[in-house]
């Protein structure tokens, strides 16, 4: 067995030698001249399994999103990558974390007006690239930024990646941390209910409001003590031309996060526990408890085949699991149709589906006595099937201009998604390349 | 168990050797679509999926952190 290893070892380091030697012979700038990508997107979706109110109610929510990726060559062999965007969302569960807010009805499948129906998500990420004298070692750090009203992190991140066998494999490692922070924000009517409220005493029930059904409303609700969460990845990736027409790849990620891994405003209800309303709005029994650790693992595969001068054929697999009791499968296809020198258009099929968490239960089916629950539908058992039509454009000669940067490529493309269960969603995204004369 | 990883491992890199594609072979292979990662202008959509599925990883992409989702 030794012999064997140790053979396979030495068999391995020559092919590297011999590999790297035939290939050192011409050095060309990694990357000719700085380039900007302009990205773009709107979002939408509906549904009628709202987290916010505990598997029930609207799930209407917008979002804009829109991003700057400016690539830099400050070398022959160096790359940095500023990364800057902004998206704003506009959310009718998001707006019931306080839904009394007097215009209407309190009800969980309408929006109200409250201060959490929209937020601004904004995000800053550089990275920089060294690639060695003969392209076959690859190193890249990463720092990034991210706010928003009641998020923040600050992450790092770094990569390698070796070719070898006249760049026909490629082995890379790369590892994140991101170090994540929650602003808290609770479901209105049990803001009262936290250590030093004043329970039904509040101003909520005694002047604005009247609760029907249980009218003795007394959770018993506790705020979170720790609001960092931590996420750790490791990842490792092998990519290998298989033949002149094909080539894939394999990823390997773990993942380990801890903290506060609850959303703090998404509301459960107990079956085990008396009901209470103020208007057509039932009062929550308490927030969603989850584990404060959850490792994953997600194992996937490309494959590339290049059919013919106008179809090429991409496919991906990814199999997931975690230890909340999630397994899940994702396929997806797409092939590339080149129309001409300029047009090529994208349809593509994606299918996914996973297990429910351990933790996951409907509206109103858990218990009051369980140490953890949710009803997050995002973590329940579902299939979705999801379909793309892309088109894109493309000039190699960058005749249209904006100032000194020639346009090379638009992209555009249409996404269609829905689950098995209540959940519909579209996006219209694109992409608009320029390089730098 | 670990040998049998590593042997497996070195077998796939022994494998691998027995293709090499050349350079000048790999016009094909260079097509923008033969990239083994998905579409720069694609990530939004892998941000929603990261939003509204429990899976992430696997891909290339982003594994978590960074935002209130997954």
């Amino acid at each position: 067995m030794k012999t064997l290893i140790s053979l396979s070892l030495l068999l391995f380091t020559l092919q590297i030698g011999y590999s790297q030697d035939s290939t050192a012979t011409y050095k060309k700038r990694v990357l000719e001249t700085t380039e900007v990508d302009f990205l773009t997107s709107y979002y939408t979706q509906d549904g009628e399994n709202a987290a916010v109110s505990g598997g029930i109610g609207t799930e209407e929510l917008s979002d804009i999103t829109a991003a700057f990726v400016v690539s830099i060559p400050l070398n022959d062999d160096d790359v940095l990558t500023i990364d800057a965007g902004i998206s704003a969302y506009t959310s009718a569960s998001s707006s019931n974390v306080g839904p009394f807010d007097g215009d209407g009805r309190a009800n969980p499948y309408n929006a109200s007006t409250g201060a959490s129906q929209g937020d601004v998500w904004a995000n800053m990420t550089g990275t920089y690239t060294h690639n060695s004298d003969d392209r076959n070692d690859i190193w890249s750090a990463k720092l990034s930024v991210s706010s928003e009203y009641d998020y923040f992190s600050i992450g790092v991140g770094g990569s390698y990646s070796k070719l070898f066998n006249e760049k026909n494999t490629e082995l890379s490692i790369h590892g994140n941390v991101y170090i994540d922070t929650w602003n808290a924000i609770y479901p209105t009517e049990l803001r009262p209910f936290a250590a030093g409220g004043n329970g039904l005493n509040d101003i909520l029930f005694t002047q604005f409001y009247t609760i029907t059904g249980n009218t003795n409303y007394n959770p018993d609700f506790k705020t979170f003590g720790n609001e960092g969460r931590n996420t750790y990845s490791v990842g490792l990736g092998f990519s290998q031309i298989l033949s002149k027409k094909l080539q894939g790849s394999l990823a390997l990620d773990f993942v380990l996060q801890d903290g506060l891994l609850s959303t703090p405003f998404q509301r459960v209800y107990f079956s085990d526990v008396p009901d209470s309303f103020i208007q057509d709005f039932h009062l929550a029994d308490d927030i969603e408890r989850l584990p404060d650790s959850r490792f994953k693992v997600a194992l996937g595969g490309r494959l590339h085949y290049y059919i013919n001068e106008t179809f090429v054929l991409r496919t991906f697999y990814r199999y997931y699991f975690d230890d909340w009791g999630i397994t899940s499968h994702t396929a997806s296809i797409e092939v590339p149709i080149k129309l001409s020198d300029k047009f090529t258009v994208y349809p593509s099929y994606r299918f996914y589906n996973q297990t429910a968490a351990d933790y996951f239960a409907p509206y109103e089916e858990h218990m009051s006595t369980d140490e953890f629950y949710t009803s997050d539908y995002d973590l329940s058992n579902y299939s979705a099937n999801q379909f793309g039509l892309g088109l894109t454009y493309t000039d190699i000669f960058t005749k249209f201009h904006i100032w000194r940067f020639g346009l090379k490529s638009i992209d555009a493309k249409f996404t269609q998604y829905d689950r098995n269960i209540s959940l519909s969603a579209s996006m219209i995204s694109a992409g608009f390349k320029f390089v730098l004369d | 168990m670990i040998k049998r990883v590593f042997l497996m491992l070195s077998v796939i890199l022994m494998l691998s050797s027995c293709v090499a594609v050349k350079e000048y072979e790999k016009v094909n292979l260079n097509d923008p679509d033969m990239i083994l990662a998905d579409k720069s202008s694609d990530r939004n959509i892998s941000t929603f999926h990261s939003y509204r599925e429990a899976a992430s990883g696997g891909n290339g992409g982003k594994t978590g952190g960074g935002c209130g989702c997954n």
